[in-house]
């Protein structure tokens, strides 16, 4: 048995570098798919804003994937370097699973990258947009992966246990395993829905202080359509994701509903757990509701409480239900935020509603919360185990000098903080400096470099350059 | 066989890394060396086209390691887990540098440094894995039992340095292709003293791995002797080849030397060691996982690697060429990454207009 800190300390580490990688991804999958779509109507319809689009958003989006990049390249590494026992025993399950992310969607990403960014002018429009499309499809299937990979940890399939290491018995079953088909669409809407957000709070903040109107318009306009189809869609999977929960890991589900007994068919709205003698301090309850939510419109179905789970495997209350809830009232604000957004378009009032621009933009950041609320459930309702019912996470991880370990945690706090600063004051300065109204009005401009670049540069046929811009 | 296919494969992912985020990181390490602001933003446009996919093979070492051979893998980070983590931390520095000052005017000298120093100290830090690795690892029942330093022999620090000055060289190689004037001229003088260095703490690193480290060293056998020596005689004649591609043309063959002496080199020392894996004990068999994954990563990954060549290619063959040509056409000062992202027009310095 390893000492309570080091385990303790491993969690933390695994936990805050994880958490610190998954807002990147939480942004950029979106906006690999909206660069590319930018990119793909304005070869459409030639109107400049969608170039103006696809150039200012560019930039957020190249700094976002290097931190991102980076960030999970140290993760690659901490599964030996804290958890080793770990790594030997999930190895030959889990690490072919991420070897078949890193070829088919971290190189994929990775090798078009640099046209994507620094290609305008080198290739031809038709070139920088396969680029693009292969960018998003790279960081789709990057999700498809690590999803089926994580899922395998929540609801392990397909293996077959030999002197203490997993081993692979059916891949389908492994890949496919019984919560990735609700796991996988669930986190991919997550992240499209986290970059909606970002988008549609940074366009509502032009639209508020009167500055880009037409490329102001043009994003708000399309992250709220897409926000309108994919929040009802997101809540409609995510009641699946945690009734899945019931039925494969009751633990978590009784620990998200915040109940020790099992005699309660109200809805926990606020709960202060006490641990030690398995009971509620303070409960807060909506009554009847979770029984309504169990689809029991009577009103007697109770849901289960965490009581009944031995203590030995309990998870912490807290963290999965603060976890479960900061994910779930977000989704209520989105999908109330949304539905406003369906509503003012439809009374065409979306681009003069200013209240709600403010709205927005203080929901910028929603999206990213919900998702690392929703890693903190699926997570810390995982424990005591790492691999589900089957490999006990103090089992699994590495024996270090707890010096090390306190060392990298420093370290790892310190260099991630300054990195979040700096990011956050970057995006803040491309805010300010806005998107380049050149875009929209130098010919010379349009198709970048074009004169001049060597026998490198394809004709810039594609791009017409008469069109007026756009809105 | 399976094993053998599998750890070919994984051995493959490593001298592809070294090759090519050798050479970035090189470049990074001899942007230290210069003063002049237009020349170091110019090193960075050029890493910048390239890093992403370059580092993608260290990735898919680790992962290699992880899926193919998870009881090595299990072992050897953390036991060089100081060494693995300054190496990440440097390698986090000097990617977020890159595209910090890819979209900024100018240098940001901050970033500059952040670059140039997390470059080098990341090129250090992988000498010193693979010699603190090859001084050997304490395990006791398959898990690492030693302590956290136990890494920092004299050797891996010589095979730090020797990494250092082996990335120099190959970054100024790539320079050497890349680039025109002033830097193709300092390139030459960069690669030649990086190159004394590199011939002199190679040999000393291969001189010294039977003496000072607990790898054991079977070159009794005629064979691998015979193998051996052919492949140390193409890594020498592969920096004989550089020494001479440094200060001729065509450009390339300084390239084509460092190429050459890093694979030769590489294959060299799996010559001297194999089946080891992790020395002084733990082998190929005892470190490999079982046939169902080494099957499904031989298919998955086999398949998918001459794609992962072909973007690597690509991603090279669109930036081809050198650099200045694209400059030439562009208001000065601002480089092609800088005008990609940075859409703040050129012209109010006052320099040419494109």
């Amino acid at each position: 048995m390893p000492s309570l800190t080091l385990l303790l300390l491993s969690r933390w580490q695994f936990a805050f570098t994880v958490a610190f990688h998954m807002t990147f991804p939480a942004i950029t999958v979106g906006l690999a798919v909206f660069l590319a779509f930018v990119y793909g109507m304005y070869l459409r319809t030639g109107e400049r804003v969608y170039l103006q689009i696809f150039r200012f958003w560019k930039k957020i989006f190249a700094v976002g994937f290097a931190l991102g990049v980076v960030a999970g390249t140290v993760i690659t590494f901490e599964f030996g370097l804290n958890w080793g026992p770990y790594a030997a025993a999930t190895g030959p399950i889990l690490g072919p699973i991420i070897g078949m992310e890193v070829v088919t969607a971290f190189f994929l990403e990775a090798g078009f990258i640099g046209i994507m960014l620094y290609g305008d002018g080198r290739v031809s429009p038709r070139v920088m947009f396969t680029a693009c499309c292969l960018v998003a499809l790279g960081t789709v299937l990057s999700t498809t992966w690590i999803l089926a990979a994580n899922s395998w940890m929540q609801t392990p399939a397909g293996y077959r246990i030999v002197a203490g290491q997993f081993q692979p018995a059916d891949w389908v079953a492994a890949i496919f395993n019984p919560s990735f088909a609700w796991r996988f669409p669930h986190m991919l809407l997550a992240v499209l829905i986290s970059a909606a957000w970002l988008i549609g709070g940074i366009c509502a903040y032009y639209l508020l202080v009167g500055r880009h109107l037409g490329f102001a318009r043009r994003g708000f306009s399309l992250a709220l359509g897409v926000l309108a189809l994919l929040v009802p869609a997101q809540l409609y999977i995510g009641d699946n994701v945690a009734f899945l929960d019931l039925a494969y890991q009751p633990p978590k589900f009784e620990a998200l509903e915040g109940n020790w007994t099992s005699d309660n068919t109200g809805y926990n709205l606020i709960v202060v757990p006490d641990l030690a003698h398995q009971r509620n301090l303070v409960q807060i309850t909506i009554p009847k509701l979770d029984s309504v939510i169990a689809k029991d419109l009577s009103g007697h179905t109770a849901a289960p409480g965490l009581a009944q789970t031995p203590r030995s495997e309990q998870p912490n209350m807290w963290a999965v239900f603060y976890g479960f809830r900061v994910m779930f009232y977000a989704a209520l604000v989105m999908f109330a935020a949304a539905l406003t957004g369906v509503v003012l378009r439809l009374r065409r009032r979306l681009y003069v509603a200013r209240w709600f621009h403010r709205w927005m933009v203080w929901l910028t950041p929603i999206g990213v919360a919900a998702v690392i609320g929703g890693w903190v459930t699926a997570e810390t309702g995982r424990q005591p185990f790492v691999v589900y019912g089957l490999l006990r996470t103090d089992q699994a991880v590495s024996h270090l000098a707890p010096a090390s370990l306190i060392g990298s945690m420093i370290a790892f706090v310190l260099v991630y903080l300054t990195l979040y600063a700096t990011w956050i004051v970057y995006v803040i300065r491309a805010i300010r400096r806005g998107p380049d109204p050149a875009d929209l009005t130098d010919p010379a401009r349009l198709a970048e470099g074009a004169p001049g670049t060597g026998d490198t540069a394809d004709k810039p046929g594609t791009a017409p350059a008469a069109e007026p811009p756009g809105v | 066989m399976a094993q053998i296919a599998w750890y070919a494969i994984t051995l493959f992912c490593l001298a592809m890394y070294v090759l090519l985020d050798g050479y970035d990181l090189g470049i990074g390490v001899l942007l230290l060396a210069d003063r002049d602001d237009e020349r170091r933003r110019e090193m960075v446009e050029l890493v910048a086209t390239a890093w992403d996919g370059n580092e993608s093979w260290l990735v898919l070492l680790g992962v290699a390691l992880f899926g193919g051979l998870p009881a090595a893998y299990g072992v050897l980070l953390p036991a060089l887990y100081v060494p693995v983590l300054v190496m990440l931390f440097a390698i986090i520095f000097r990617g977020v540098a890159i595209e910090m000052i890819s979209a900024a005017p100018g240098f940001p000298r901050g970033w500059g440094w952040a670059f140039g120093l997390g470059s080098l100290v990341a090129s250090f830090a992988q000498g010193v894995t693979l010699g603190g690795l090859l001084s050997g690892v304490a395990l006791r029942g398959g898990v690492f039992a030693g302590a956290s330093f136990d890494f920092l022999t004299p050797y891996a620090v010589l095979t730090g340095f020797a990494a250092v000055a082996l990335y120099a060289t190959a970054g100024a190689a790539v320079l050497r292709v890349k680039t025109e004037g002033a830097l193709y001229r300092r390139a030459m003088l960069a690669g030649r003293a990086a190159l004394v260095a590199t011939v002199a703490l190679a040999a000393a690193s291969a001189a010294a791995l039977a003496p000072a480290t607990a790898t054991p060293v079977r070159l009794g056998e005629p064979g691998r002797l015979a193998a051996f020596v052919v492949l140390v005689l193409v890594a020498a004649a592969g920096l004989g080849l550089a020494g001479r591609g440094f200060g001729r043309r065509p450009d390339w063959v300084a390239t084509a030397g460092v190429t050459a002496a890093e694979g030769a080199g590489l294959a060299g020392l799996l010559v001297a060691i194999y089946p080891v894996v992790v020395p002084p004990r733990l082998d190929l068999a005892a470190a490999a996982a079982p046939a169902g994954s080494l099957n499904f990563l031989l298919v998955g990954v086999g398949v998918n690697l001459p794609l992962v060549l072909f973007y690597n290619w690509y991603a090279h063959h669109v930036f081809r060429g050198k650099y200045r040509v694209l400059l030439a056409a562009r208001p000065t000062g601002q480089s092609a990454a800088a005008r990609a992202t940075d859409p703040t027009p050129a012209t109010p310095r006052g320099k040419v207009t494109p």
